[in-house]
C-alpha cells in the first residue's frame, strides 16, 4: 500500500507544484539579493551595466554611504532606540501579564481589559496629541521621547502574550512556592519569570525587530538630523537622490536590514510562532 | 496557612499591595502615552488652532470640511479600494500557498515557509527603496525585462510617476511584502487539522483540489474572519509604503489617510484637522472589527 508511505516517491502533482512554490520563494528571495548586484559597482559602471555581475569587490560605496548617510550615527541612534523599546516594554508587560493571569478576580480582569484596549487604537490616531506632549515636556527629538510611547504601543500585545504563557503554567508551582513561604514578589522573579524565558526571549526578538524597523513614529517625533534614525536615514536619501545613485543606496539599505534579517534567519521559528500567537489569541 | 484555588489567599494584605505595585509600570506607560492622547485627539478634533496655539472649539466644523476636502476623499477610497483588493487577491492567493506547502510536506516546506515570511520582517523603508527600483524607468527591473523583450511600449512605462498605475504599483509591492503574514496563519490552523480526516478523505478518493474546497476551505472561516479585519485596519492605518514610494502622488494618486493625517498634522501644522483624521481612523477599524468578526460568523461559535 502506498497510502502508509505516502512521501516516499514523490507524486508529478507534488513535483509540480513544489517547483511552482520554490519559483514563487525566488521572487521573494531575488528582490533581495539585487542589492548586492549593485553595491559593489561606480556609479558610471552601474549607469551602463545594472544586471552584469559586478568585475571587481569595492567596498568604496560602503564607505562613501557611511560619510553621506553617516551610518555610524543612525546605527546608534537605532540601536539605543531598540534597546530602550526592549527595556520599557517587556518589564511591564510580564508584571501586567502575571497578575492578571495568576491573581484573577474582577478587579485584575478589569484592568486587563483596559490594558488591551491599547491594541486596538491605532498609533495614527494619538500622533497629534503625543507630538504637542512631547513638544511641552521637551521629549520630542530626543532618542528616549521615541522609545518610550514605542513601548507604550507595544506594552497591551506583550501583556496580552504574557498573560496567556503565565495562565499556561502548572497552578501547583505557584502554590507550592507560596506555601514554602516565598513572598508574592520572589515567587515572581525566583520562580514564575524564568519559567517565562521563552516569552521572554520572544519579546525581545520582535520588539527589536519592531523597533529597529519603525518609521512612522520616529518620522514625527524626530527633526534633527543628529537625531535620525537608519530607516530615516534611508528613506530622506532615498527621496533626495530617488534610486539613481543605486550603488551608495544599496549599501545604506544592505547595513540597515542586515540585523533585522540576519536575527530573522537565526529566529525565524520563534519569530513566526510568535506573531500566530498573538494572531491567534484575539 | 489557608490556600484557595490559583494561589489566592485569605487574609492576605500583601496581595492587593502585590497586584497595585504590578499594574502600575503598564498602566502608567499607558496613561501617559495612550489613554492621555487618546482624549486629546477627540478634543483637538473640535477645535481650532488659531493664533498664538489659542485653542478654538468649532465643533464638527474639522470633520465637515475634510468629507468636503478632495485629498481626504481620495485617501478614503485609496484606503477601501486597497482593503477590498487585498482580501480578493492576498488572501486567496496566501491559502493556495499556505494550502500546497501543507498538503504536501517534504525537504522544502520548512525553508519555503521561513522564505515566504521573510519579507514581512524586512524594514519599510527597504521595501520602499526595492519598490522603487523594481518600477524605476529605464533600469529598472520590469523595465530592464521588458527591454530584454523589446516590448519597448512596457519598458517605457513610469509605473510610480502615472496617476493610473502609481497605486496598483504600490499596491504589488505591499502584496509581495505582506503576503507573509496570512500564510503562516493559515498553515497554521491547516496543521491544526487532524490527520485522520485528511486519511479519510483520501481513501475515499478525494483529489487536493477536492479536499482543500471541501474539507479545509470550511474549516478556516475563522482565520479568514481575523485576517480580513487585519486587512481592513492595515489599509486604514497604511502610510510607510506610498509614503515612500509615491509621497501620495502623482497628484492624489496614492494618498492614504495615514498620509493626509501627515499632511494635516506635520506638514500644514493643522492639529484639529490631523485630529479628527486620526478619530476617523479609528472609528472606521473599530467598526470594521466589530462588523467582519460578528458577520458570517455561526451561531454558538465563540469568538
Amino acid at each position: 500500500m502506498s497510502r502508509k508511505a505516502p512521501h516516499v516517491r514523490y507524486g508529478l502533482p507534488e513535483v509540480l507544484i513544489t517547483v511552482f512554490l520554490v519559483v514563487l520563494a525566488l521572487t521573494v528571495i531575488l528582490p533581495l539579493v539585487l542589492p548586492f548586484l549593485f553595491v559593489f559597482k561606480t556609479q558610471l559602471e552601474f549607469a551602463y551595466h545594472p544586471w552584469s555581475l559586478p568585475k571587481e569587490i569595492r567596498w568604496s560605496n560602503f564607505a562613501a554611504a557611511w560619510k553621506a548617510v553617516r551610518i555610524d550615527q543612525g546605527l546608534l541612534n537605532t540601536l539605543i532606540v531598540s534597546l530602550g523599546a526592549i527595556a520599557c516594554t517587556i518589564p511591564p508587560a510580564a508584571l501586567a501579564g502575571y497578575v492578571s493571569a495568576r491573581y484573577r478576580s474582577k478587579v485584575t480582569e478589569l484592568l486587563f481589559y483596559a490594558i488591551l484596549v491599547g491594541y486596538f487604537v491605532p498609533a495614527q490616531m494619538v500622533l497629534v496629541p503625543l507630538y504637542r506632549m512631547e513638544v511641552t515636556f521637551k521629549l520630542a527629538d530626543t532618542l528616549h521621547g521615541l522609545f518610550l510611547p514605542m513601548a507604550a504601543f507595544g506594552i497591551p500585545f506583550w501583556t496580552l502574550i504574557y498573560r496567556s504563557f503565565f495562565r499556561g503554567l502548572p497552578a501547583e508551582l505557584m502554590e507550592a512556592a507560596r506555601i514554602d513561604g516565598a513572598g508574592h514578589g520572589s515567587t515572581f522573579f525566583r520562580i514564575m519569570l524564568p519559567l517565562a524565558n521563552p516569552a521572554t526571549v520572544l519579546a525581545i526578538l520582535l520588539v527589536f525587530v519592531g523597533a529597529w524597523s519603525d518609521y512612522l513614529l520616529s518620522l514625527v517625533l524626530l527633526t534633527n538630523q543628529n537625531n535620525f534614525t537608519m530607516q530615516l536615514r534611508v528613506a530622506s536619501f532615498l527621496n533626495s537622490y530617488g534610486t539613481d545613485r543605486m550603488p551608495k543606496y544599496a549599501a545604506a539599505a544592505i547595513i540597515s536590514a542586515a540585523p533585522t534579517v540576519i536575527l530573522y534567519i537565526i529566529g525565524h521559528r520563534w519569530v513566526i510562532k510568535g506573531t500566530i500567537a498573538g494572531a491567534v489569541k484575539e | 496557612m489557608k490556600l484557595r484555588g490559583n494561589g489566592r489567599r485569605i487574609h492576605d494584605p500583601g496581595r492587593g499591595l502585590f497586584i497595585f505595585l504590578c499594574m502600575i509600570p503598564a498602566f502608567a506607560f499607558l496613561a501617559i502615552f495612550l489613554y492621555y492622547p487618546i482624549e486629546e485627539t477627540f478634543r483637538f478634533s473640535l477645535t481650532r488652532t488659531a493664533g498664538l496655539g489659542e485653542e478654538v472649539y468649532v465643533g464638527l466644523d474639522n470633520y465637515l470640511k475634510l468629507f468636503a476636502n478632495e485629498e481626504f476623499r481620495a485617501g478614503l477610497l485609496h484606503v477601501f479600494t486597497w482593503a477590498f483588493w487585498s482580501i480578493v487577491i492576498q488572501l486567496p492567493l496566501a491559502f493556495l500557498i499556505a494550502f500546497s506547502l501543507s498538503y504536501y510536506v517534504n525537504r522544502f516546506t520548512k525553508p519555503l515557509k521561513a522564505i515566504f515570511y521573510l519579507s514581512n520582517v524586512l524594514p519599510s523603508a527597504i521595501t520602499a527603496m526595492l519598490g522603487k527600483f523594481i518600477f524605476a524607468p529605464k533600469y529598472g527591473i520590469v523595465a530592464s525585462i521588458a527591454g530584454a523583450l523589446h516590448w519597448d511600449w512596457l519598458a517605457s512605462i513610469d509605473f510610480l510617476g502615472n496617476p493610473d498605475l502609481a497605486f496598483w504599483a504600490v499596491f504589488a509591492i505591499a502584496t509581495w511584502a505582506y503576503t507573509g503574514f496570512p500564510i503562516i496563519y493559515l498553515m497554521a490552523r491547516i496543521e491544526q487539522i487532524p490527520k485522520e480526516i485528511r486519511e479519510a478523505a483520501e481513501l475515499d478518493g478525494a483529489s487536493a483540489w477536492r479536499y482543500a474546497w471541501h474539507v479545509v476551505l470550511p474549516d478556516l472561516g475563522y482565520p479568514f474572519r481575523i485576517l480580513a479585519v487585519l486587512c481592513t485596519v492595515g489599509s486604514l492605518k497604511l502610510f510607510d509604503l506610498p509614503n515612500m514610494m509615491t509621497t501620495g502622488g502623482p497628484g492624489n494618486a496614492t494618498v492614504t489617510l495615514g498620509i493626509t493625517l501627515y499632511r494635516h498634522g506635520f506638514v500644514n501644522w493643522n492639529y484639529g484637522k490631523a485630529a479628527a483624521i486620526g478619530v476617523i481612523i479609528f472609528l472606521l477599524s473599530l467598526v470594521f472589527t466589530i462588523l467582519q468578526l460578528s458577520l458570517g460568523r455561526k451561531k454558538g461559535e465563540s469568538l
